[in-house]
């Protein structure tokens, strides 16, 4: 007998197994529904209450930052968002650069990430449209409490509330600073300090490290070194680490260089037909809607705020909407002026006509606001 | 609060729960795939002598050691929304990391179980086509009398998937919904969450976990195989 | 019905290993080739079982031309025919199970899931051939020991017994009793005779002559790949036709022409 239920057991070992392989190809275990298939279909007569148009009951990919998604803050807007429209949001969080990878790929519908130059190509090369500014928040540069290059020391000329004057006297003072070397948000304005203090960082001092905001502040606090945060994910992880905040950013009175703005921007549908394009609208409309801008407000960890809603003013604030800088004589539409010379140029054969040239430099990621 | 529900509070449990079903069925449904594939390929090679066989059997042992993150990336590429397979939509789901896992330990599982096929001596072949059996008799009698590498060489392959880190981070994303279940979530990839966010302890629970589960599906194959060494089957 | 080789040649790496060999097997006999070892005894076997097809000349059962044939048709003629080996080569399982091997695959596969499922819930019987088979062989008690813990004598006897269980019209026996002491060989032999009985057609290949001369209704020299005499014991040990055969069987001849080595081991 012992035989036959051991055979038993065998058989019954491997139908179980072939039952929930099927049970994930049935996409039953832990997903939602497919991506509304219909999402790509044109409303017909535009009323907008077409059955097939409900973006209900569908998935929504949103592509981030680690700095955002650590700080937890995205769990409770999702989750409200989530029980008002029915929509999965599956939050994947990544660098800056990583995202927008993600979403020019069209594998996201819609990114939230805080690099302005990065969003800013995005936008230019038509793969993403529109743009909100969401919240801001700082940057810090932190340190060890003991603070061996002297950064936050206020009575010095190079110390206290000068980014650049903090990195400068971290690359003399030869102290280990960890960059996050990632592509993201935090690390291209690390990059925008040091270029502002007129320093290239290199040498055993200088670590890049290739990893997200939480690994590099703890390799940071492991390791005794300066690194620069956003004041979010710094304050989020203050109990795990003994870093200090040495420089200040704007909310506690530092520059202007360290403020910390996040934008959120949808992708093409016009390059990705089959985005979840009113998903990703409602999310936005949520987003910088009172309602959401509340949550934000509202959100604290250790007591202390994260982020501030900046989405909704009184006042037009057309910048969010455009690469920053955006130039009417760029867009390509022929005004009566490009006509002529453009006319001209043919006519005397001068292949580099003038409205073809790009006036202004690209901007330097900083954010003049 | 980050973003990581804590475990041994409310939520806690539903969030460990439903990474280790994530893990589970991601590299049970992997390794099974594996299986159906590998096997009968060891067998076709095994049996055949054609030319070139050993550059085929080398490119198989070199793809146990393959990279796994190189695996992920490409296998991101092809389910990409611009790759080749991007109408399947498959991009950052389960089925991604399966397919990830299927690369990675279908090799593993084809060399061993090669080594265990070839280790059936042809007499014992022979006699099972003598006996008026078929090439895919011949064949099943070649698979039961090298179970016991078999199931060695199945073991092998579900060690390399359930172990996985890399590739599915990239191809799965590491999505858990807002309401503390795992999507693509997995063992692995919740401990490089809790490092990420300096939350040792946490990911060292989450390791002993997965040490367990690796533990109890290795003594489920020992116990099949001693059975399969013992009066064998009836 | 009959097996019938008809000018059978094969041909391995440009050298010849059977040469217009023609013979044929009549249900009920036993029918022993003997000849040195490396001659084609083997080759000549595996020909016959239709395992592998001949490079000149046909195989015949009874009407159908095996490499004629279709594959499906092929194996239908395989499948009336079994072979022993001098290994006994079981099958790591039990030894019902080895015997019920052939039984097994020769049913239609819905037939074979039934049986499978049967075995599970523990409510299959023993086959009626493979009692009988096990019986034949002495080894009925045996029927639930593990294959791979018999003795070498036990292990042979089985395979025969896997053989027979499949109501075979022909049996190849290669060198069945090489490597067994002498109360094994007699248990294969009298089993060979009980088949034979039963109207089964029995080739045997073999170096060791008395037994040639026990079990035989004719013997056939094989030498150098070429059937030299067939023909009855009496005849082919007393008064052989070919010289040859004569020289054999007063115990020369024991190697293969061109085994060098051996000829010049021997003549020191």
């Amino acid at each position: 007998m012992t035989i036959q239920r051991r055979r038993l057991l065998r058989v019954g070992l491997a139908c179980s197994v072939l039952g929930v392989a099927g049970c994930v190809s049935t996409g039953s275990l832990g997903s939602a529904p497919k991506k509304d298939e219909s999402d790509g279909d044109e409303d017909a007569d535009g009323d907008g209450d077409d059955g097939d148009e409900a973006i209900g009951d569908s998935e929504l990919i949103l592509a981030t930052t680690t700095s955002t998604y650590d700080t937890g803050l995205l769990e409770v807007i999702n989750s409200e968002f989530e029980s008002r429209y029915d929509v999965r949001v599956k939050t994947i969080s990544k660098g800056t650069g990583a995202s927008i990878r993600t979403a020019r790929d069209g594998d996201a519908d819609v990114i939230l990430v805080h690099a302005r130059s990065a969003e800013d190509a995005f936008l230019r090369e038509g793969y993403g449209v529109n743009r909100r500014d969401v919240m801001y928040n700082d940057f810090v540069v932190v340190g060890p409490p003991a603070d061996p290059a002297g950064i936050g020391d206020a009575t010095t000329a190079t110390g206290a509330n000068t980014a650049t004057g903090a990195f400068a006297a971290i690359a003399e003072a030869e102290s280990t600073f960890v960059s996050r070397g990632d592509d993201s948000g935090t690390n291209s304005r690390e990059l925008s300090i040091w270029e502002a203090a007129g320093i290239g960082p290199s040498g055993t001092w200088y670590r890049e490290i290739g990893k997200g905001m939480g690994d590099t502040l703890v390799h940071a606090d492991q390791t005794g070194a300066y690194t620069i945060a956003d004041r979010g994910t710094f304050l989020s992880m203050a109990d795990e680490i003994d870093l200090e905040i040495l420089v200040q950013g704007p909310i506690e009175g530092g520059p202007a260089l360290l403020k910390n703005s996040y934008g959120i921007i949808l992708v093409n549908p016009g390059r990705h037909a089959d985005v979840n394009y009113q998903a990703a609208m409602a999310y936005v409309g949520f987003l910088t809607s009172p309602a959401g801008q509340s949550i934000i407000e509202n959100y604290t960890t250790n007591g202390s705020h994260l982020f501030y809603p900046n989405a909704i003013s009184a006042e037009p604030n057309f910048t969010q909407y455009v690469p920053g800088d955006y130039d009417r004589e760029e867009s390509g539409r022929m005004t009566p002026d490009r006509v002529a010379s453009t006319a001209a140029s043919m006519v005397l054969g001068d292949p580099d006509g003038v409205s073809t040239q790009r006036v202004n430099p690209d901007a330097t990621g900083v954010d003049e606001r | 609060m980050t973003s990581a529900p804590l475990l041994f509070v409310d939520g806690g449990w539903t969030y460990l729960v439903s990474i280790i079903v994530v893990s589970m069925t991601v590299s049970v449904t992997a390794i099974c795939l594996s299986t159906l594939f590998g096997i009968p390929v060891a067998l076709a090679i095994g049996f055949t002598d054609f030319p070139g066989k050993r550059v085929v059997t080398a490119v198989i042992n070199t793809g146990m050691g393959f990279p796994s993150v190189v695996v992920g990336l490409l296998v991101l590429m092809v389910l990409s929304n611009s790759g080749p397979l991007g109408s399947l939509d498959l991009a950052f789901t389960p089925e991604a990391m399966i397919a990830s896992q299927f690369v990675l330990a279908t090799p593993v599982l084809m060399s061993v179980s090669l080594s265990a096929i070839e280790g059936v001596n042809e007499p014992v072949r022979d006699a099972a086509y003598a006996m008026g059996g078929t090439r895919v008799d011949v064949a099943l009698v070649v698979i039961k009398e090298a179970r016991y590498g078999i199931v060695t060489a199945i073991l092998a392959g579900f060690g390399r998937a359930i172990s996985e880190v890399g590739s599915i981070l990239i191809v799965g994303g590491n999505i858990v919904f807002s309401d503390g279940t795992s999507y693509t979530r997995t063992l692995t990839t919740a401990i490089t969450v809790e490092a990420r966010q300096g939350r040792y302890e946490v990911g060292l629970v989450l390791g002993v976990v997965l040490v367990a589960l690796v533990l109890a599906v290795n003594a489920l194959g020992s116990w099949i195989r001693s059975k399969g060494r013992g009066r064998g089957t009836p | 019905m009959t097996l019938t080789a008809t000018g059978v040649s094969r041909v391995f790496d440009d050298t010849p290993i059977l040469k217009d060999v023609s013979l044929t097997v009549e249900p009920g006999e036993v029918l022993t080739i003997v000849g040195p070892s490396g001659t084609g005894k083997t080759t000549l076997l595996r020909t016959l079982a239709c395992f592998e097809p001949p490079d000149a000349g046909t195989i015949h059962w009874h009407d159908t031309d095996c490499w004629g044939a279709s594959k499906a048709d092929r194996l239908a003629v395989r499948r009336r025919m079994s072979m022993v080996f001098q290994e006994p080569s079981l099958f790591n399982a039990s030894v019902r199970r080895n015997v019920t091997y052939g039984v097994r695959v020769r049913r239609q596969w819905r037939e074979r899931a039934r049986h499978f499922v049967r075995d599970l819930t523990g409510g299959s019987s023993t086959p009626e051939s493979v009692r009988r088979a096990l019986e034949t062989v002495g080894l009925e008690d045996a029927a639930d020991r593990n294959a791979r813990s018999l003795s070498g004598g036990e292990a042979q006897r089985v395979a025969f017994a896997r053989a027979v269980a499949v109501d075979p019209a022909v049996m190849f026996l290669d060198e069945p009793t090489s490597n067994l002491d002498p109360r094994n060989t007699a248990v294969i032999e009298a089993a060979i005779d009980r088949a034979c009985d039963r109207g089964v057609g029995v080739l045997v290949a073999t170096h060791d002559l008395h037994q040639a001369e026990r079990v035989s209704d004719r013997v056939g020299f094989l030498f150098d790949g070429e059937l030299v005499e067939l023909t009855d014991p009496a005849t082919f040990f007393d008064d052989p036709d070919d010289p040859r055969t004569a020289r054999f069987v007063h115990g020369e001849l024991v190697y293969a022409e061109g085994d060098d080595d051996l000829a010049r081991a021997a003549r020191r």
